[in-house]
């Protein structure tokens, strides 16, 4: 597992806002109702006739350089296996420092259990060599998912093919979710 | 069985602590049509009696943990392939099966949601008899026995006083549809009616008179698609849209897409043309025009193929793009380029017919015109073009003799009507037919899995025509706004509860596949099977049904020879692996029309007395002050479906009315302001969204919200019902329902 680096590539303009996967995450991660860990953005751009639509699906980013992790009192918030950033629940004190601290508000505070959550690329299933449960429903197969850190996997391929681009650089988070755009 | 936030047994404190208590301010950035997504509207039903609470036992012991079952999904029409996880007898996740031949690895957020649907605190627990004034809401739990007791002797009263015609059957598709309708026929009525006539028919009506059979399109091979406001990547998604819009992103296909609004679909598009709303014939007359003047069609395919070509000549000859430009507000020069482009693409180009076809009175005529420009380039039977459905098929149980119906169809669809399918019916006539009471009156009606009161436009005339029936059943899985209209409901077990019989599919190739049950039925559901069943049983009718689900299922595979292990490793099954193409292109091929070819002028509409050629009319304006109101879907939900399920209502708790930025402006009209919108049949108060994405001239209100039923808890209240304001109309053909020719009128409240 050494050096492995999860990450993902994400060709907007292939999406089409259907919102599977944000379905497909709630049901695979029981997330709350009225929460959600990953969702689709959706706006238009310029004025009738001459429109765009402008369709970007979103997700704890994974950072390299988390502020969620720097802030978080407990550890609770950490760079785990695979260079993704995960939450030990039980470490959680839910103070939601993390939450302020992260550029993507890509975390949600759960009242039930008093803890914050966010994504966790499907962690229980990419152990098990399985790809997260947005990737598998995508109709359109936006999301591409894998080791960005072995250059034969199709998602590192996917990024040295395409030019791309990471959400909020100016944060020097350095996402380990791309964005492509071409 | 523990009972979680989306256990079957309703909500509990526990869960009403968790709701209430989100945070939900955490993610402003999430766009124009974030700002309703997350935390708005969900709840404010908190301490309303759940309808039909029961106790934990009623739900099944436990079946071995953590099982996977490949069965098909039952959200939509289109009947996904997927995998179901399953703990004890609770469905936890549904993923795509691979291995599907029509869906692939696709599942679509209604797919994912089918959790939802098994598991919903809403739907129907036990058999229902009402106690109260009809649409009270006051009902009292029935045994199945006493249920169908009083059905079967309520159905015997009125048969008593009118004749089996004075019952009316109303049916959408299914796998279990079939059931329904030989207990129709075994009852005697002629008055079943479906759901084409609100969708579909004349499309159907005019794909089949030109080819003899209604076509599928080979998308996966497709070049170049030209497609009229079927808005597959916002409103359907299927494998037909992955194909379209896959290819489209990869550039292996041209996608020119016509559509008053810039929908996903035209935002993914090539060529996006913001055609003036009810003339699209005349954008593909114009095709018609060039393909024939600059001699771009197929003309060996025309001479061998087709009847009636020299008539299109001499009738399309005034067609110009220039004619065509003033109809449609679509540049001359666009409509040159673009039927140039479509001609070089050939025979990979398809114009796609879409669904939904019941948008105005000359519906079937418009659809005829895109077959004809199908036609003239010779894409028929051709890889990446228009191929004939083939089929894997399978044998049935031989039933006793049908009586013979004891009156003619109320809805006269034979004589007004004769090129629609009859036993579909003509649903606005009907509905009509039965409120004037004529010729006889009709004051029984059975549904099945359908919700009329969202399905019809002019939705007071709907309720009119449930008010006056003697006698409502309702064989549904929620409590639906005509559920709440019933005098007994017939709660049904979900897709997920259920074996059913084995499908065959078309599409890409033909192959069979078996929905096989995935848990056992929660409370005191059954499948519709068993509810005909045991209806029919207390009707003397039980000789239908002389079988069950597994002798039938075995007398299905009996045909092609296979016993149904063959699906235990995929769920599907197939003797081939790709589709043929060219089986019709043969010597001596005669096409299942009049003329034995496929028909350019088309002889069955000769016959019955309508012009052979797509007639064009162009369509009125809307008056000063008024707008087109165009009725439309998301795929977050099918029809008036699922807008209660708990993951879908969340997406999109209410619907808003689309309204061109410009004419908002004007009107002093805001994002989020309460309009009231009138039509000449009825209001609803509903909110504006204000956006450059649609044209000036009309307005757009997604379909299947403003429901009125109690005992949907999430969708009860939210949004506005678009056939509170439609007009009831139709093609002139088919009687297909015409739902884009209503005005309305809009002020801010």
């Amino acid at each position: 597992m050494a050096n492995k680096q999860y990450g993902m590539v994400i060709d907007p303009r292939s999406c089409l806002d259907c919102k599977a996967c944000v379905v497909a995450c709630k049901a695979e991660n029981h997330v709350p109702l009225g929460a959600s860990r990953n969702w689709v953005r959706h706006s238009l751009v310029g004025t009738f006739p001459k429109l765009q639509a402008v369709i970007e699906p979103g997700q704890c980013n994974h950072c390299s350089e988390a502020p969620c992790v720097e802030v978080c009192p407990t550890g609770a918030s950490h760079f785990a296996a695979g260079g993704t950033v995960q939450i030990t629940r039980e470490e959680c004190i839910g103070c939601q420092l993390c939450m302020e601290a992260c550029p993507y508000g890509a975390r949600y505070y759960d009242e039930q259990s008093e803890k914050v959550d966010k994504c966790s690329f499907c962690w229980h299933r990419v152990e098990r060599g399985l790809e997260p449960a947005c990737v598998v429903t995508c109709p359109t197969k936006v999301r591409v998912f894998g080791d960005l850190n072995d250059p034969t996997s199709r998602v590192a391929r996917k990024l040295a093919e395409h030019p791309s681009v990471v959400l909020k650089p100016e944060e020097q988070t350095r996402p380990n979710i791309h964005y492509i755009t071409d | 069985m523990s009972t979680t936030a989306r256990g079957p047994i309703g909500i509990g404190p526990h869960t009403a602590r968790r709701r209430e208590g989100l945070t939900l301010d955490r993610r402003g950035f999430l766009g124009v049509f974030g700002a309703g997504i997350l935390g708005t509207t969900l709840y404010g039903c908190a301490g309303r009696p759940r309808l039909l609470e029961v106790a934990e036992s009623a739900v099944p012991e436990s079946t071995p943990a953590s099982r996977k079952v490949a069965s098909i999904c039952g959200n939509c029409v289109n009947k996904c392939g997927f995998i179901a996880r399953v703990e004890g007898d609770r469905v936890v996740k549904l993923d795509p099966n691979p291995h599907f031949p029509k869906s692939r690895s696709m599942l679509c957020a209604k797919g994912n949601a089918g959790v939802q649907v098994v598991h919903d605190p809403d739907r129907l627990k036990h058999p229902l008899i009402r106690t109260g004034p009809r649409g009270s809401g006051q009902w009292r739990k029935a045994s199945w026995d006493e249920a169908l007791e009083l059905t079967a002797r309520r159905m015997m009263e009125i048969k008593e006083k009118y004749g089996p015609h004075g019952m009316l059957f109303s049916s959408t598709e299914g796998f279990q549809e079939r059931f329904f309708r030989t207990f129709a026929a075994a009852w005697g009525s002629p008055n079943v009616v479906r759901h084409p006539s609100l969708c579909l028919a004349s499309g159907n009506v005019a794909f089949f008179a030109t080819f003899g059979t209604v076509p599928e399109y080979d998308l996966e091979h497709c070049e170049y698609v030209i497609v009229s406001g079927a808005n597959r990547a916002e409103a359907f998604v299927t494998p037909d849209t992955i194909d379209m819009m896959t290819r489209a992103r990869q550039g292996k296909t041209r996608l020119v897409y016509l559509d008053p609004r810039f929908s996903v679909t035209a935002s993914r598009a090539g060529t996006w043309l913001p055609i003036r709303p009810g003339t699209d014939m005349a954008f593909y007359l114009a095709m018609l025009h060039v393909l024939i003047a600059d001699k771009l069609y197929d003309e060996a395919f025309v001479r061998t193929y087709t009847h009636g070509f020299d008539e299109l000549v001499a009738h399309v000859e005034p067609f110009t793009p220039e004619w065509a430009e003033g109809e449609t507000e679509i540049p001359a020069r666009e409509i040159r380029r673009i039927t140039r482009e479509f001609a070089a693409a050939a025979p990979r180009a398809v114009v796609y017919r879409g669904r939904r076809s019941s948008w105005y009175g000359n519906d079937t005529y418009m659809r005829q015109a895109m077959a004809l420009v199908n036609v003239l380039v010779g894409n028929w039977d051709r890889q990446g073009g228009l191929v004939p459905k083939e089929s894997i098929a399978l044998g049935k149980p031989e039933l006793p003799e049908l009586p013979w119906p004891d009156e003619e169809r109320i809805d006269g669809i034979e004589e007004r009507h004769p090129l629609a399918r009859t036993e579909d019916g003509a649903y606005v006539d009907l509905r009509q037919r039965v409120l004037d009471a004529r010729p006889y009156p009709v004051k029984g009606w059975m549904i099945y899995k359908q919700n009329p009161l969202h399905a019809l436009p002019d939705r007071a005339r709907t309720r009119a025509m449930l008010e006056q029936m003697d006698f409502v059943a309702v064989i549904d899985i929620v409590p639906s706004d005509t559920a709440w209209m019933a005098d007994v409901i017939l709660p049904e077990s979900t897709y997920l509860e259920r074996d059913d019989p084995v499908e065959g599919f078309h599409q890409p190739y033909p192959f069979l596949a078996w929905r096989r049950q995935v848990i056992r039925p929660h409370f005191e559901t059954r499948p519709c099977l068993e509810i005909m069943q045991g209806l029919a049983a207390k009707l003397g009718l039980e000789s239908y049904f002389d079988y069950d689900i597994d002798r039938y299922i075995d007398l299905q595979l009996a045909k092609p020879g296979i016993g149904r292990e063959v699906f235990d490793a995929t769920g599907v099954w197939s003797d081939r692996n790709s589709r043929k193409y060219g089986t019709t292109l043969v010597e001596d091929y005669r096409f299942r029309t009049p003329s034995g070819k496929i028909e350019v002028a088309n002889e069955r509409f000769r016959r019955r007395g309508y012009a052979p050629l797509p007639v064009y009319q162009s369509p009125p304006q809307p008056p000063r002050g008024k707008f087109r109101l165009l009725p439309g879907k998301q795929a977050y939900f099918t029809h008036a479906a699922n807008q209660n399920n708990l993951w879908l209502h969340e997406l999109c708790p209410e619907n808003s009315l689309w309204i061109n930025a410009a004419v908002a402006r004007e009107r002093g009209i805001a994002e989020g302001d309460e309009l009231l919108v009138r039509s000449p049949v009825g209001q609803v108060r509903v909110r504006a969204h204000v956006t450059e994405g649609i044209r000036k001239d009309c307005v757009h209100l997604p379909h299947g919200f403003g429901q009125r039923s109690a005992g949907l808890h999430q969708a009860v209240g939210k949004g506005a019902s678009d056939q509170d304001l439609i007009a009831a109309a139709s093609d002139v053909i088919t009687g297909n329902a015409a739902l884009h020719e209503t005005f309305v009128t809009i002020e801010k409240v």
